[in-house]
């Protein structure tokens, strides 16, 4: 190899410690890989430990030989560990190495021997211990053998635990802790002897000589205390995923990879549920300040994490929101005893007579509320009923189950608060049980009913990204997102909006006037193509109140859509324009018996949303075939305002209303003839139509005459930059499972947004521009919330551009404003643009869905006009 | 006849035209007058040729199968009079049949608001049959499977007593074919096709409602067994099924009523006289309460609790979280939780559920209806209103259990107006007398204790 042929290091080069994990160890393929990150390092400049894990299985196989009793099955069983390291060597065609060989021999003396010479838990940790040493004498061999000459080094030699006064016998044999300093002598001892080591994770020795194991996470670890000892330049834990992560991807796949961290946020993001490095491994770092990288094995080239010392020049941001399931609270309430001495530490005694570790702790005057981890004495024995039972004596016991925690980690949390209203109004819908927050200012942690957080957690990690509390916009700090990263498909780039490539026609469009919305015709045709491919779908309407502008409305109806009204207006306008073969539907809310008079003379479909109308007006939907609107009992959305299901929203009949609603139609003599539900807009996970469709079509089953399921719209359009678009192959996929358990219903959707949002752009010009404070600056518009009024009301984000300077640096931070005297006239917050100037055109993507229909003459200004670019 | 349907309303005769079999599927043909055919297709996979000497035991079955099927197309039109092409039946059978109409079609008729007694009369003969010999059919048991806590009971205790059985169900359910997996028991799917016609009449302006399906899926497993070879069916109905609903004109509305003890008695002696006198049809679960299977259940441990679902609404989507399988808004939930509840660590059981349904205060009415408390029985399969009042009776008075929303009210509001010598756990907890099980698995029935 080239690297090979590097110039002698220094005595004072740096030290580099990496660290691969079971399964980066576990194939010939993974080793070449190592040979070669290894290598680089080298050829850096850098001295390089290598620092590896047992083959993926071995551990797992080492414990099981110490629960045998039998000589013989012990003995059988190291053989078969060893046979995987034959058979690895076989692969990397290497000849039993001697470091190996005396590893093999020496476990099977220990398996045959049993534990009675070392006593039981000595003998575990001596067999378990052979895992490492055996991974890292073959990766030794094959390194050397491949180029890349590397000494074997025994970590025991180097890690020493030290006996701390909380430990028993068990917790120093098998959860050994280290306390590493910076060790010059040790570093000069290594330079002397070469130049790359590999040595082993997990593992060390005791004041007596013994092996010990430094118990969970703990290669990690030991890659920390090597960081530590050597004062390495830095400590790189390679791994199957590039990092730490705004949120868990599995929940929100929209979390982007977190760039930078400093030690506390890591430590509390890894501590409150990221799985990708173990708390323990970070305070070894702290001191002699050694940064921690993450990295993706297989993905080298991205960028990672980087875990430093607290970094000042960032804006304070929040860095992560983290959920941990499946806690219970134990809530006490009692007057006046809290404050006797000893009274709390009774109560705490009981828990710990039952075996049960509190968490988080929340109290009052009259109340302690604590939180319990999801132990199996928890779940499977009768503890908690015991704790009850001797709690109650003293004070009044409320057990609450299931819980779960939420978590925001960021330095500085609590100068965050202002930003947070909108989050701590969702969380003011919830049943919060308790809130936490500690000194150290790094997190704001909120117990709610386990069931809302798959929902719940997608939802504020957008919220926190609008808000401006998570700072995506940061790219120092806030890399790619999971998805773009790991997600299936869909390439890591969105493809360029339409109007960059119009640019020159929009600028002379704004030239001619402004404001003005353009709307692209190709893009809503390129839309509807898209739904039109969902296979399960019998029928699509247009929400036509997304936009009624005609020439839209005529393309939909080319392509083959249906209609869907909820007023006489769109009805009419609806009628002017369409032919009448496109079957049209009445969804109303809350619409007075003229409206039902007005619709029902049309041929469209009539849906009834309240009891109301088919009790008091029966006789008006004699001899009809009607729809329910049902309310299946929650809502969903990107803003409080467009969910459309749950109590808190006025659409819908209750479940609990249905069987009455259906008498009534009997009575009346309307059939009903369809179910419909709507939870509400801008859902961007596939399965959540799944879940209303078979909640629906399980409904149905029950009435009996039911011939279509209208699972309603609400299609996502992505609005912040990284998220991911709804993936249609995979909301088809979740459709048709569905519907091959109910294949007698029709299917009916009506998305509105997703036709047309991005056809729509709206241009203005830059007035003029203020600045207030010591940075911040405000771009005024000749347009505002008179034009579109997302932004005031729902906190929508729509993307903004300066056409006039498109491509030139964003460097400037701005408050995008209009001229309407209202606060809450902002078209955008904390922008980066071009420096921009008086006349410039700006353009508000995004408008072409409840844009221009929602305009008003609010301050008498006249609203945009529109313009279709074919 | 006509190849165009008619609103089946209109109708005078309802038609049993035709049933047949060939290569694994049963054919079952009905039509309205003289209207198009109505054929419903039953597929038994990997069906052996009739094997000899069962011919006419398969026979028997096919033809009672095509009688009790004939009900979801029945009830589309109910007309005055019921047609029975071919042999005509004897007086057991058209008395069994009647009954299954009325009493299966009770609730339908009162969401109706219909009544159908003296509307329903099979045709017959006073013709005395000869009795069904045995034909000698293996020792081995066809256990009905749904998914849910009670056929996870009963199949347990009958592994308990190493009997030999079939895990079975009838229909693609993905969260069934889970649960048959999770039992270790070998598995037969049956699949079944409702004749496409009967959307049509839908569409017409059919009568629509509640079916007993367990009627069908039975006489379904008789084709089956007299087919592959089983000398028993075992169900998993418990003692409360047999409890009426509600008390309607004088009549009785029991949802659940071809799982009550008197359909299967019925059902029970049918199949013996008419199909094959070595041909069992029982319930393991008869002689105990909801309560007894619940407590039984819990004592099973974690390997069924991720993977079951008594809910009724959503257990079509397997999913991974709790949600995907228990709605918490049908009795079902309701029911199945606080019965549970007596029998298990409080934080597992709502790991089980993913939320506690007891202290959600919305929930008072639909908890208030099972304990028979201002309202009658909901219409689903869930247990006696005095099951409910003593299992709720026992989480009053436990700790972790009586600050819960619902626990609370029910101590401040509804406890007051009980006797409580009504309202202990433990009887419930005791066998009942009667059941049909038969001698060779009667071991599965003390497993249960």
């Amino acid at each position: 190899m080239s690297e090979n042929a590097n110039a002698p290091l220094p005595d004072n080069a740096p030290w580099i410690v990496m660290k691969f994990g079971g399964t980066s160890v576990a194939t010939a393929a993974r080793w070449r890989n190592i040979l070669e990150l290894a290598a680089s390092r080298r050829a850096e400049g850098a001295r390089v430990l290598i620092v590896v894990s047992a083959l993926s299985g071995i551990t797992d196989g080492l414990k099981q030989l110490c629960t045998h009793t039998e000589s013989k099955r012990r003995s059988d069983a190291a053989a078969a560990l060893a046979d995987r390291h034959h058979a690895l060597l076989g692969e990397m065609s290497l000849a039993l190495p001697e470091t190996l060989g005396a590893r093999l021999d020496g476990l099977a003396v220990l398996a045959e021997a049993g534990p009675a010479a070392l006593g039981e838990l000595a003998w575990q940790a001596a067999v378990q211990a052979h895992g490492e040493l055996m991974s890292s004498a073959l990766g030794a061999a094959f390194l050397t053998a491949n180029g890349l000459p590397t000494q074997w080094l025994d970590a025991r030699e180097c890690l020493n635990a030290v006996a701390l006064p909380n430990q028993n016998e068990r917790t120093r044999l098998l959860s050994a802790m280290v306390e590493p300093h910076p060790d010059p002598a040790l570093s000069a001892a290594l330079a002397a002897r070469g130049e790359v080591f590999i040595t082993q994770g997990f593992i060390a020795r005791d004041e007596e000589g013994r092996t010990v194991l430094l118990g969970r996470g703990g290669s990690d670890t030991s890659a920390a205390y090597f960081g530590a000892l050597l004062a390495a330049a830095r400590v790189e834990i390679w791994t199957d995923v590039a990092g730490m992560f705004s949120a868990n991807p599995r929940q929100v796949a929209s979390a982007r990879l977190l760039q930078r961290l400093d030690y506390e946020e890591a430590q509390e993001i890894a501590s409150t549920g990221a799985k990708v490095l173990h708390p323990r491994c970070l305070s070894p770092l702290r001191e002699p300040r050694v940064p921690l990288l993450v990295k993706d094995t297989n993905r080298p080239e991205l960028e990672g994490t980087v875990i430093g010392p607290e970094v000042r020049e960032h804006a304070p941001s929040i860095k992560a929101i983290s959920a941990r399931k499946g806690i219970t609270l134990v809530s006490m309430e009692s007057v006046g005893m809290w404050q006797q001495v000893g009274f709390l530490a009774d109560v705490f005694d009981a828990f710990k007579r039952h075996g049960l570790s509190v968490d988080l702790i929340g109290s009052a005057e009259t109340n302690v509320t604590v939180s319990l981890d999801p132990t199996e004495n928890l779940l499977d024995s009768d503890a908690i009923a015991a704790l009850a039972a001797d709690l109650a004596r003293v004070c009044r016991v409320k057990v609450i189950a299931p819980c779960a925690a939420i978590t925001l980690v960021g330095r500085g949390m609590r100068s965050m608060l202002h930003k947070l209203s909108a989050v701590l109004a969702e969380f003011g819908q919830l049943r919060v049980h308790l809130i936490s927050q500690s000194s150290n200012n790094l997190n704001l942690t909120f117990v709610v009913d386990e069931d809302v957080v798959d929902d719940i957690l997608p939802r504020l990690h957008e919220m926190l990204i609008g808000a401006g509390a998570l700072r995506t916009d940061d790219s120092m700090v806030f890399g790619p997102a999971w998805q773009a990263l790991y997600g299936s498909g869909e390439a890591a780039l969105p493809a360029a909006a339409w109007w960059q490539g119009e640019r020159p026609r929009l600028l002379e469009l704004a030239a001619q006037r402004s404001p003005r919305y353009v709307y692209h015709l190709p893009t809503v045709r390129a839309q509807a193509r898209k739904v039109k491919l969902l296979q399960a779908v019998d029928r699509a309407h247009y929400a036509v109140k997304a936009n009624t502008h005609p020439g839209i409305l005529k393309v939909l109806a080319e392509e083959g859509f249906a209609f869907e009204c909820v007023s006489p207006g769109e009805l009419e306008a609806v009628a002017a324009v369409v032919p009448e073969s496109a079957p049209l539907l009445f969804t109303p809310n809350f619409a007075a018996r003229r409206d039902f008079e007005a619709a029902l003379a049309t041929r469209a479909t009539i849906t009834i949303d309240a009891l109301h109308p088919i009790e008091h007006w029966g006789e008006l939907f004699r001899g009809r075939a009607i729809v329910l609107r049902v309310d299946l009992g929650r809502g969903l959305g990107h803003h409080q305002k467009v969910k459309t299901g749950g109590t808190g929203s006025k659409f819908g009949v209750p479940i609990e209303h249905v069987d009455r609603f259906l008498r009534l139609a009997d009575d009346a003599g309307a059939r009903v003839i369809g179910l419909h539900a709507h939870l509400g807009s801008g859902i961007l996970d596939a399965a959540h139509w799944g879940e209303v469709y078979s909640q629906l079509a399980a409904l149905a089953e029950r009435i009996g005459t039911i011939e279509v399921l209208n699972i309603g719209g609400g299609l996502g359009v992505p609005s912040h930059p990284g998220e991911a678009p709804l993936d249609m192959i995979a909301l088809d996929r979740v459709l048709t499972s569905v519907r091959q358990a109910y294949p007698q219903f029709q299917l009916w959707m009506e998305p509105g947004r997703f036709l047309v949002a991005d056809a729509g752009v709206l241009l203005a010009r830059v007035t003029q521009e203020k600045e207030k404070g010591a940075n911040i600056r405000y771009l005024g518009l000749d347009t505002g919330m008179n034009s579109l009024i997302r932004p005031a009301l729902y906190d929508a984000r729509h993307e903004i551009a300066n056409l006039t300077r498109f491509g030139a640096p964003a460097t400037t931070m701005y408050q995008v404003v209009g001229p309407i005297c209202e606060t809450g006239d902002i078209l955008g917050s904390d922008r980066r643009l071009p420096e921009s100037f008086e006349d410039d055109v700006i353009l508000i993507a995004q408008g072409g869905a409840y844009g221009a229909v929602m305009a008003s003459r609010y301050n008498l200004r006249d609203a945009a006009d529109e313009v279709l670019l074919p | 006849m006509t190849d165009v349907q008619a609103d089946p309303r209109e109708s005078q005769r309802f038609r049993f035209v035709r049933h047949a079999y060939a290569d694994g599927v049963a054919e079952l043909a009905y039509a309205f007058d003289d209207g198009p055919e109505l054929v419903e297709r039953i597929t038994f996979p990997g069906a052996p040729a009739i094997p000899a000497g069962r011919e006419a035991a398969f026979a028997a079955a096919l033809r009672l199968l095509h009688l009790v099927a004939g009900v979801s197309y029945y009830k589309a039109g109910i007309p005055p009079a019921i047609v029975v092409e071919g042999a005509p039946l004897d007086d057991e059978g058209a008395a069994m049949f009647d009954a299954l109409y009325v009493h299966g079609l009770a609730e339908f008729a009162y969401r109706n608001r219909l009544d159908l007694r003296g509307r329903i009369r099979f045709p017959s003969s006073a013709a005395k049959p000869v009795a069904a010999p045995a034909i000698g059919l293996p020792k081995r048991s066809l256990l009905p499977i749904g998914g849910g806590k009670d056929s996870v009971v009963a199949v347990e205790a009958v592994k308990s007593i190493g009997a030999d059985a079939t895990a079975a169900w009838v229909g693609n359910s993905p969260l069934i074919a889970e649960c048959a997996a999770r039992t270790g028991l070998s598995t037969l799917n049956i699949s079944r096709e409702l004749a496409p016609g009967l959307f049509e009449l839908n569409r017409l302006g059919a009568w629509n409602g509640h079916i007993p399906v367990t009627a069908i899926n039975s006489a379904i497993l008789v084709v089956a067994a007299v087919l592959y070879g089983y000398d028993s069916i075992v169900f998993a109905n418990e003692r409360s099924a047999s409890v009426a609903t509600l008390e309607y004109d004088g009549q009785e509305v029991n949802h659940q009523w071809s799982k009550g003890f008197g359909f299967e008695k019925t059902f029970h002696d049918y199949v013996h006289s008419h199909v094959a006198a070595d041909l069992d049809y029982c319930s393991l679960l008869r002689p105990w309460s909801e309560l007894a299977v619940t407590s039984a259940f819990a004592r099973l441990g974690g390997e069924y609790f991720g993977v079951f679902s008594s809910c009724n609404r959503n257990f079509r989507i397997l999913g991974p979280k709790p949600a995907d399988r228990w709605c918490g808004q049908c009795p079902k939930c309701h029911f199945v939780f606080l019965a549970l509840a007596p029998f298990m660590p409080k934080p597992r059981l709502t790991s089980i559920f993913g939320r506690n349904l007891l202290d959600d205060p919305d929930l008072a009415a639909a908890f208030d209806a099972l304990l028979e408390f201002h309202d009658h029985k909901p219409f689903e399969c869930v247990g006696e209103g005095a099951e409910a009042r003593a299992a709720m009776f026992a989480l009053a008075n436990r700790p972790e259990w009586q600050e819960d929303a619902l626990v609370a009210r029910f101590r401040r509001e509804i406890l007051p107006q009980l006797d409580p010598s009504e309202l202990a756990l433990e009887p419930w907890l005791q066998p009942g007398a009667s059941h049909l099980v038969p001698a060779r698995l009667l071991g599965a029935l003390d497993a249960l204790g």
